[in-house]
């Protein structure tokens, strides 16, 4: 994105109002620190701090009274104590049998792996999740945006209600569905079994949680897929009309304008949009707490919701410390990689 | 059209000019059946995406059974307001049960627990409002400045706002509650207003930017070679030109804040609810009693929503991407 101080015309009106650079007074409407403090301010006291806060309670254990007791460092690992020792042993050592490999060099002793199999459970399911959410909203999205570019009749009206589904609260979209995919009072669920997709037996939501995730997914695809569409349909709607033209008129087919020339065309409205729901989709905590509580037996358990249920339900303030900034640095890393490969800017 | 087949006419056979207006009908009738065909499949999708929402705002008017009939009505062959006597016109739960329930209801949790929504709704609104005051009056000095200015580390600040959007919110969950409990804030209208503002400044700071973006440095410039310093030039000269950008990002704010759950859910007990809050407390596994009156509770925080986002369709696209993609 353009900066405005780098154009030379703006450089030449600051210049000309406050002296040359150096000799600026401190207390003037020029200087931007008085004009970030308030927004940046906020942000590094809510942001910045809590994420420190939380790095500190992450080293620390509380009884349930909520009494502090001196941490437990784990032998192996001296400086990180339990809490870290679960979740470094549960998300790589244990999977990638590091601790092994290490002990065959002796660079450990052979230190029980404290493995958390709930962590590992929901750090699946959360992958599982975000992978056939983002697929099937992506393609579905592409899909009806296509659709709606080609100028159907009632299209302005036909793309007001498409947003709907995005602005009701994620909480009240869960109970939505919680009736529709009622086993035995919804109206959809019911549906479902006249088609024979699921059956009394192993229904949507309750049975033995084989098809939970998919209760969840269909809230998530409901609702999110018009995200796509919007800012798909805005993308093709702002594509250059000569290129689309003079690809009709040089003979591509649909599918080749679709692939050679709008996607390609489109690639960094996907990759935006693709970014931002990939870091909502990772957090979802929402329908989980409405629709399943993370059940039946840790079907439906992502990993928000898991590490809210270890702070606020267990009181395991220590570990939900840990767990939270896990999630936090997997979020942010992930996004600064995909920025940094993608070279997004804003 | 006409001018060309009248210069047609003209200048070649009449055999020809029969084929070629032959041709041109085909030509039309194809595109009108494609045309059909395009808005019939598009209306369909669109119509299975608008069903939840028809369904859910129909249920909260409908009598107990039609709730649950199977497959989903979508006339109303009876009609009720019976649900919404309670959500909103705070009428008693136990005669409502009796009255369209008859023998079945009466002991969920819902008597207790109180479906009436006006209070909730009403803390949904304070909050909504303070936090998406106190969002746009911080957030337009800083996009101004990220817009603007000479900003020491311009990129870094705008991604440091970008990583505060992209943090979970579990994530400040807990220090939060632990800080708010030290200071007892938990169970306030601040604690949550700030909390909510805090999630909201990235959208509403990057949002901002981007409409300042728009608007010609040239303004500025020539405000301030007639006398204004740069606060009067913000003040007087670009921040009236932004309002429609102020007005989008204050309606996105709310909109967020009113539908922000687990953030609220923590750091509330009982004094405050905001309405997802509260409809996660409700009891809906006794028999089906409660729907009716969940469905008229989440209707009641759908529909302010719907209305809301009519006003900022137009921006809607640049504000979930925080000013990264423009419609």
């Amino acid at each position: 994105m353009a900066q405005a101080n780098k154009l030379p015309g703006v450089a030449d009106a600051t210049d000309k109002h406050s002296g040359a650079v150096g000799s600026k007074p401190f207390f003037s409407s020029e200087n931007s620190f008085f004009w970030l403090l308030p927004g940046i301010g906020l942000m590094l006291l809510y942001a910045l701090f809590p994420l420190l806060y939380n790095l500190w309670i992450s080293f620390r254990e509380w009884d349930l009274m909520g009494k502090e007791f001196d941490p437990v460092y784990g032998e192996g690992l001296p400086f990180f104590g339990e809490n870290w020792k679960t979740i470094w042993d549960s998300t790589i050592a244990g999977p990638l049998n590091i601790n092994s490999l290490l002990s065959n060099g002796e660079l450990t002793n052979n230190l029980a792996l404290a493995l958390d199999p709930r962590l590992q459970n929901s750090l699946v399911i959360t992958f599982q999740y975000v992978l056939i959410a983002l697929t099937f909203q992506l393609v579905l999205g592409f899909i009806i945006a296509l659709l709606l570019d080609a100028d159907p009749w009632g299209k302005g009206l036909m793309q007001s209600l498409m947003i709907l589904p995005m602005v009701i609260a994620p909480a009240i979209a869960g109970m939505i569905f919680r009736l529709l995919l009622h086993s035995e009072l919804g109206g959809v669920q019911w549906m479902l079994y006249q088609v024979g997709i699921t059956s009394q037996a192993e229904p949507l939501m309750g049975g033995s949680g084989q098809y939970a995730l998919a209760a969840l997914l269909i809230v998530d695809i409901w609702q999110w897929t018009p995200f796509f569409v919007i800012i798909l349909l805005a993308g093709l709607k702002g594509l250059p009309q000569e290129v689309m033209e003079a690809a009709s008129v040089d003979g591509a087919n649909f599918f080749q304008r679709l692939f050679r020339i709008k996607i390609p065309l489109l690639r960094g409205v996907l990759l935006i949009a693709v970014l931002f729901r990939l870091i909502d989709l990772y957090r979802v905590y929402d329908y989980v707490h409405i629709m399943t509580s993370g059940g039946p037996a840790g079907a439906t358990e992502t990993i928000s919701y898991y590490n809210a249920i270890q702070t606020f339900n267990q009181l395991e303030w220590g570990y939900g410390a840990a767990i939270s900034v896990t999630i936090l640095l997997i979020a942010w890393l992930s996004a600064l990689i995909y920025q940094r490969a993608f070279r997004i800017s804003w | 059209m006409a001018t060309i087949s009248q210069s047609k006419k003209a200048t070649s056979a009449r055999a020809t000019d029969d084929a070629w207006r032959a041709e041109q009908r085909a030509h039309h009738r194809n595109q009108l059946i494609r045309k059909v065909l395009l808005t019939l499949l598009t209306l369909s999708i669109v119509l299975v995406f608008f069903f939840p929402i028809y369904f859910w705002i129909g249920a909260s008017f409908r009598p107990f059974q039609d709730i649950f009939a199977k497959p989903p009505l979508l006339t109303f062959p009876e009609f009720t307001t019976s649900w919404w006597e309670v959500v909103i016109g705070g009428a008693d739960y136990g005669d409502i049960v009796r009255r369209e329930v008859g023998g079945r209801g009466g002991t969920g949790g819902g008597g207790t627990l109180g479906y009436y929504a006006i209070p909730y709704l009403m803390d949904s609104i304070i909050i909504g409002l303070s936090s998406t005051a106190i969002v746009i009056a911080i957030s337009v000095t800083t996009a101004y400045a990220l817009s603007r200015l000479r900003v020491w580390g311009q990129q870094n600040w705008i991604f440091f706002v970008i990583s505060t959007r992209f943090m979970p919110p579990v994530a400040v969950a807990l220090p939060l509650f632990l800080l708010y409990r030290e200071i007892g804030w938990i169970d306030t209208y601040q604690g949550v207003i700030l909390a909510h503002t805090v999630i909201n400044l990235p959208l509403a700071i990057l949002l901002m930017k981007s409409f300042f973006d728009d608007i010609p440095q040239d303004l500025d410039e020539a405000a301030m070679v007639d006398g204004a310093n740069r606060f009067g030039s913000f003040w007087r000269v670009v921040l009236p030109l932004a309002a429609p950008g102020m007005a989008a990002a204050a309606i996105l704010s709310f909109i967020f804040s009113w539908n922000e759950f687990l953030l609220t859910l923590y750091l509330t007990r009982s004094e405050i609810r905001t309405l997802p809050v509260a409809m996660s407390t409700f009891d809906s596994s006794s028999g089906g009693t409660e729907w009716g009156f969940l469905a008229a509770a989440g209707s009641a925080g759908m529909i302010p929503v719907f209305i809301f986002i009519l006003f900022v369709q137009r921006h809607l696209v640049r504000g979930l991407t925080l000013g990264a993609v423009k419609a």
